[in-house]
């Protein structure tokens, strides 16, 4: 299967899961906490973060772009979604460079995946960029800062509900044949 | 020149990241008002359809908790209805019905509202504007700024539509205030402060009011819903020590959680109303 294919099928399936599944479930982590913030889990950057290693920069960007104003025009947020995810687009090359023992051209047809990274630095790379991602989406989307606690707790829950869910999906979508060997 | 092009690629990646950061942001910045974007909404046709799949799909799974609502609702109307027949109505016809009011004046209220049900395609509650997609459109009548209520409440306003679909800002948005009224005619307004979908603020209720728990806050005819319309119900009260106002807290009436069935409310008089409001502050 093609590379382009292959992560077309990926966008679909991700945009599909987020807006159709994750979107739908209204979290609050305990029931009728006064003030402890509702979100809903956002997994669609794992399509940013799953992208080949030699995806130039521009190009990261403006898949962002395309996938943040997807998930826009679902929820009715021009532009927030896109901001966010344009974000970590540009910052993702930095932050896999710091994270990889060998350059970036070194891992030639491949994916950041939990095989080639193992499990340590993925998650942190998986957690430092959504983390990103929620703080500016998060505070683009409030605008508030007279409560800044609030908001605070809202970027933390939601980000460790996300790694979770990112979590599910890397075990379930890592092909195991390499463990039976 | 050649150093200038040498500089955009060296920084072409910056560039284009800060270029398209800034059209979000001239994005983000549009929908801050109340009178938002027609570019992204999920009233266009690609989401319309997906979110109307998923409903015929999930919409099975709601059925029992909708009887009971349309019960409760079918209850009240019936009560109201009775309320209406010990009032002798001056204008008898099937266009101007005078509201459920003994009129002491020789002033009749005409109300002239179309209602129109439309399913709730999606929902959300957990954004800082939450919004509402319907599946009747501009084919069904809809246009913008009509009111949207469900069985129990206040629902919301119609901000997009599409030939087959509308998109409605909900009461939990952070940047639409709702003219409200207590019981015994105190005005106020209502927001949200974008954190819980259950708890709506009344504000600006003079101090000297005495407010109860479980006291009923309405709609006004000042708003762009129907007046006299529940919006919630007050658990909580406040006075604030900066301008010793009172601070309501109430349960919005509608349970925004399982909307299924709205009402999209169609008010003929608004068209009218609004050019002579409008003349007057031309001038």
């Amino acid at each position: 299967m093609s590379v382009y294919l292959r992560n077309f099928l990926r966008f679909c399936f991700i945009v599909i899961l987020q807006v159709l599944v994750l979107n739908k479930v209204t979290l609050r982590w305990w029931l009728e906490p006064m003030g402890f913030p509702i979100f809903v889990p956002y997994v669609y950057p794992l399509f940013i973060l799953l992208l080949p290693f030699e995806t130039p920069v521009w190009a990261l960007i403006i898949l962002g772009f395309i996938t943040g104003i997807t998930i826009d025009g679902f929820a009715n947020t021009a532009g927030l979604h896109a901001c966010a995810t344009v974000f970590i687009a540009y910052l993702r090359t930095n932050v896999l460079n710091a994270l990889l023992p060998k350059n970036l051209s070194e891992y030639a047809h491949q994916n950041p995946n939990v095989k080639n990274m193992t499990w340590t630095p993925f998650l942190t790379y998986a957690a430092f960029l959504l983390l990103l991602h929620h703080t500016v989406f998060f505070t683009l989307e409030l605008w508030n800062f007279s409560n800044i606690g609030y908001l605070l707790l809202k970027i933390i829950a939601a980000t460790i509900t996300s790694m979770i869910f990112v979590i599910i999906y890397v075990l379930l979508f890592t092909r195991q044949t390499t463990a039976r060997v | 020149m050649r150093t200038f092009i040498l500089f955009i690629r060296r920084f072409f990646n910056l560039i284009l990241f800060l270029g398209v950061e800034v059209v979000c942001i001239i994005m983000i910045a549009r929908t801050k008002t109340l009178q938002g974007n027609d570019i992204v909404s999920s009233a266009n046709v690609v989401s319309g359809l997906l979110y109307k799949k998923q409903n015929d799909v999930v919409y099975y799974f709601g059925l029992g908790r909708m009887n009971d609502s349309l019960l409760n609702e079918n209850a009240r109307l019936r009560l109201q209805m009775a309320m209406l027949k010990g009032i002798d109505t001056l204008h008898d016809s099937l266009v101007h019905k005078p509201i459920g009011k003994p009129d002491s004046t020789h002033v009749v209220r005409y109300a002239d509202y179309v209602y129109r049900t439309a399913r709730v395609i999606n929902n959300s509650v957990s954004a800082a504007n939450n919004y509402i997609t319907i599946n009747r459109g501009s084919n069904d009548g809809i246009t913008r700024n009509m009111s949207v209520l469900s069985g129990s409440g206040t629902v919301g306003r119609v901000v997009h539509v599409s030939p087959h679909f509308a998109s409605i800002l909900s009461v939990l948005s952070v940047k639409q205030q709702v003219s409200a009224r207590l019981k015994d005619g105190t005005y106020g307004y209502v927001t949200w402060d974008g954190d819980r979908p259950d708890v709506l603020m009344m504000r600006d209720v003079a101090q000297q009011i005495k407010v109860k728990a479980g006291d009923t806050v309405y709609t006004t005819s000042y708003s762009f819903f129907p007046p006299d319309i529940v919006m919630g119900y007050v658990f909580k009260t406040e006075t604030l020590k900066k301008n010793n106002l009172q601070l309501l807290y109430m349960h919005p009436a509608a349970n925004f959680r399982n909307l299924q069935y709205v009402y999209v409310v169609e008010n003929k008089m608004d068209a009218e109303r609004k050019e002579l409001e409008d003349s007057v502050k031309s001038k």
